[in-house]
C-alpha cells in the first residue's frame, strides 16, 4: 500500500524536476524578439477582438442543458453497444425504454417552445404582468 | 463473463420494484398529459397525480408481505423498514397535492411541471429509503436535492423564492461534496461500495480509527443536510420561508424522514456490530464512537433550533427552526442502538408528519385569508376564524409534546428508549426534557397571540369547507393517536426490521 504511494511521489518529483529543467534550459537558449503580432492570441489567423470574459446569452444555457442530456445518453449507449450481442433482446428492450423516456423529454421541451431561439416573454405571475414599456422592448428585440 | 445470471437477477428484482416503476410511469404520463392540455393551469393534472399516488399506495401496501430482499445486485433493498418510509412519503405526497390544489400562491401558474416534479421527488425519496450501496445512496440524495431546488424556486418571479432555491442549491452542493469525499474515504478503507460488505470488512479487521471517524463525520454532512441538523441547518429557515408553502410542508417531512431512513440504515448496517441472537440492543464499532457523535449533534441541534425559534416573528421561519429542533429529538432514538430506539424514531417521524403538516396547513389557510405570515398579524384570530385556530392549538400542543396528543406519545417513546439504554445517555434525555420546556414557551406564545390578544378587526373570516375538511382530517388523528396509538404502534413495530446481512 505504502509502496504504491512511493511510486506516486517519485512520479510527482520526477515530473516537477523534468519540467523545471526544460523550462530553464529554453529560457537560457532562446532568442527574444518581441513583436505585437507575435504576442497576440492566436485564433486561426483571425485577429482577436475584445476579451473572452464576456456574458454569454442565457439562451445558450438551455441548449447546453439539452445537449448534456443527450450526451449522457450516448455515454450509456456505448457500453451497451459493446455487449449488445451477448445480451440480446433484453438489452434492446431496456435501451428502447431509456431512449423513449428521453424522447418524451425532448418532445416536452420542443412543444413547450424551449428550443425556439426567440422566447416568448410572457410572465406567469399575474401580479407581474408585462408593462407597456416591457412589451415594446420585447417587440423591439423580436423585430 | 456470464451475463445471464445478472439479467435473471435483475428481472426478478423488477417484480419487487413495482411502486418505483409505477411512479416512473406516472411521471411520464404527467409529462405527456401536460403536452396535450390546452390550459397549463387546469387542475386536471393534480387529479391524475392523485389517482396515480393512490395506485402506488396500494402497490406499496402489498410489499409488506414480501419480507426482506436485496435487489439489483445489492444496490437496493426492499424490507419492512423501507416500506414503512415509503408509506410515509406517499402519505406526504398525497397530502401536499391536496394542499397545492387550493393554494393561492400557486394559482394562475402552470402546474404541469409542479406535479411532475412532486412525483419525481417522491420517487427520489423511495430510492433513498431503500439504498444499500454508497453509489445509490449518493445518487438518490442528489436526485432528491436537485428536484427540491427546482420546487423551492417554483415562484420564480418572487424574489424570496429565487433566493431560497439558490441558497438551497449552494448548501446542497457543498454538503454533497463533503459527503462524496467521506464516501470515497470509506471506499478507500474497505475496498467496496456495498454497505453489507463494508460492515463485514470493518468488523473483521482493525481499521484506522482516525480515518474512519473523519469519513463518518464527512458523510454525516450529507445526511445532516437532508435532516437539517446543526451545523448543516443554515439553509432551512430561508428555504422554508421562500418556497411555496405546500412545498415547505413537503420538504419538512419527506426529505427529513428519508434522511433519517438512510442514516439509520447506513450507521446500523455498515458501522455497527450485528445484534447477538434475539438481543434488542447492539454496539457500534469499537474504533468509532459514532453514537457519541450523533448524541452531541442531537443535543446541539435541538438546543439551537429551540433557542433561535423563540425570537422569530415569521411563522414559516419559526416552524423551520422548530423542525430543526425536532430533527434533534428524532436523532435521540438513533443514538441508543436498539430496536426500541429505531422504533421510537420511526414512530416519532410518523407523528411528526401529522402535526407538522397540520401546522403548515393552518399557515396556508391564514396566508390565504390574511395575506400575511407574521405571527403578530394572528392577533385575536381565534375569535375571527375559530376552526383553523383550534386546529392550530391541537398541532402546537402536539409539537410541544403534551398529552393528550400524538406528539406526547412520540416523545414518550423517544425518552423511554434513551433511558432504557442505560446511564450513558441520561444527559441527553435531560437536555431533551429542558428543550421541551423551551419549546413550550414559543409554541404557547403563538396560542396566546391567537386566543388572548385583541384583534385589530372584529369581522369574522369564513374558511372554505375544503380547508375545514383537511384540517379535521389532520387534527383528528393527532388527538386520536394520543389516546389510542395501538395501530401506529403495531405498524412501526412490524416495520422496525431491516435487512441486516446478505
Amino acid at each position: 500500500m505504502l509502496f504504491n504511494f512511493a511510486n506516486v511521489l517519485t512520479f510527482i518529483v520526477f515530473g516537477a524536476v523534468f519540467v523545471g529543467i526544460n523550462i530553464t534550459l529554453s529560457r537560457i537558449l532562446q532568442a527574444r524578439n518581441p513583436h505585437p503580432v507575435k504576442l497576440s492570441t492566436y485564433e486561426c489567423g483571425e485577429l482577436p477582438e475584445g476579451d473572452s470574459w464576456i456574458q454569454f446569452n442565457i439562451r445558450f444555457y438551455v441548449i447546453a442543458l439539452i445537449f448534456l442530456i443527450f450526451e449522457v445518453e450516448i455515454v450509456f449507449l456505448f457500453p451497451w453497444a459493446t455487449v449488445f450481442k451477448e445480451l440480446g433482446l433484453f438489452a434492446f428492450v431496456e435501451m428502447m425504454i431509456f431512449v423513449f423516456i428521453l424522447l418524451v423529454g425532448l418532445a416536452y421541451v420542443w412543444v413547450k417552445g424551449d428550443l425556439e431561439w426567440d422566447k416568448s416573454t410572457a410572465v406567469p405571475d399575474p401580479a407581474l404582468a408585462p408593462s407597456a414599456a416591457r412589451q415594446e422592448l420585447t417587440e423591439a428585440i423580436a423585430s | 463473463m456470464d451475463y445471464s445470471s445478472i439479467i435473471k437477477d435483475n428481472l426478478i428484482s423488477l417484480n419487487y420494484f413495482l411502486p418505483e416503476l409505477l411512479l416512473t410511469g406516472l411521471i411520464i404520463v404527467l409529462v405527456i398529459a401536460d403536452l396535450f392540455l390546452k390550459d397549463e393551469r387546469s387542475p386536471w393534472l393534480s387529479f391524475v397525480a392523485l389517482a396515480g399516488c393512490v395506485v402506488v399506495l396500494l402497490s406499496v401496501i402489498a410489499q409488506f408481505d414480501l419480507g426482506s430482499r436485496s435487489l439489483f445486485q445489492h444496490m437496493l433493498v426492499v424490507d419492512p423498514f423501507s416500506v414503512f418510509f415509503k408509506l410515509l412519503f406517499l402519505a406526504s405526497a398525497i397530502a401536499v397535492i391536496f394542499l397545492s390544489i387550493a393554494s393561492v400562491e400557486l394559482a394562475g401558474r402552470p402546474v404541469g411541471e409542479y406535479f411532475t416534479l412532486l412525483i419525481a421527488l417522491t420517487l427520489g425519496l423511495f430510492l433513498m429509503a431503500s439504498s444499500t450501496n454508497l453509489v445509490t445512496i449518493l445518487l438518490s440524495i442528489e436526485f432528491v436535492s436537485i428536484v427540491s431546488f427546482v420546487l423551492a424556486t417554483y415562484l420564480k418571479t418572487r424574489r424570496r423564492s429565487s433566493e431560497a432555491g439558490l441558497k438551497y442549491a449552494i448548501y446542497g452542493a457543498f454538503s454533497s461534496g463533503l459527503m462524496l469525499y467521506g464516501l470515497s474515504l470509506l471506499y478507500g478503507l474497505t475496498g467496496t461500495l456495498n454497505l453489507y460488505e463494508i460492515g463485514d470488512v470493518l468488523a473483521s479487521r482493525d481499521s484506522n480509527g482516525m480515518a474512519l471517524t473523519l469519513s463518518t463525520i464527512l458523510i454525516l454532512a450529507g445526511f445532516g443536510y437532508k435532516i437539517a441538523s446543526v451545523p448543516f441547518h443554515f439553509w432551512s429557515p430561508d428555504v422554508y420561508e421562500g418556497a411555496p408553502t405546500p412545498i415547505t410542508a413537503f420538504l419538512s417531512i419527506g426529505p427529513k424522514a428519508a434522511g433519517f431512513a438512510v442514516l439509520i440504515r447506513f450507521f446500523n448496517v455498515a458501522l455497527a456490530g450485528e445484534p447477538a441472537n434475539g438481543a434488542s440492543q447492539w454496539s457500534a464499532l469499537p474504533e468509532l464512537d459514532w453514537p457519541m457523535i450523533l448524541a452531541v449533534v442531537s443535543a446541539i441541534t435541538m438546543t439551537l433550533g429551540n433557542l433561535v425559534a423563540i425570537v422569530q416573528t415569521n411563522i414559516k421561519r419559526l416552524l423551520a427552526y422548530s423542525s430543526i429542533a425536532h430533527a434533534g429529538y428524532a436523532l435521540m432514538g438513533v443514538v441508543v442502538l436498539s430496536q426500541d430506539g429505531i422504533y421510537a424514531t420511526m414512530f416519532y417521524l410518523a407523528v411528526y408528519y401529522l402535526m407538522n403538516l397540520g401546522a403548515f396547513l393552518v399557515v396556508i389557510v391564514f396566508q390565504d385569508l390574511l395575506g400575511s405570515e407574521k405571527i403578530a398579524d394572528f392577533k385575536g384570530l381565534a375569535w375571527r376564524a375559530p376552526v383553523p385556530a383550534i386546529a392550530m392549538a391541537v398541532f402546537l400542543v402536539s409539537l410541544t409534546g403534551l398529552p393528550p396528543t400524538a406528539g406526547f406519545i412520540g416523545k414518550f417513546y423517544l425518552f423511554a428508549a434513551v433511558i432504557k439504554a442505560g446511564p450513558a445517555f441520561y444527559w441527553l434525555a435531560v437536555v431533551g426534557l429542558l428543550n421541551s420546556v423551551v419549546a413550550l414557551y414559543y409554541y404557547a406564545r403563538i396560542l396566546k397571540t391567537m386566543f388572548f390578544d385583541k384583534a385589530a378587526e372584529e369581522n369574522s373570516i369564513s374558511v372554505s369547507p375544503y380547508y375545514v375538511t383537511l384540517l379535521a382530517l389532520l387534527a383528528a388523528p393527532t388527538i386520536i393517536l394520543g389516546v389510542y396509538w395501538a395501530p401506529l404502534q403495531k405498524l412501526a413495530t412490524n416495520s422496525v426490521e431491516f435487512l441486516r446481512a446478505l
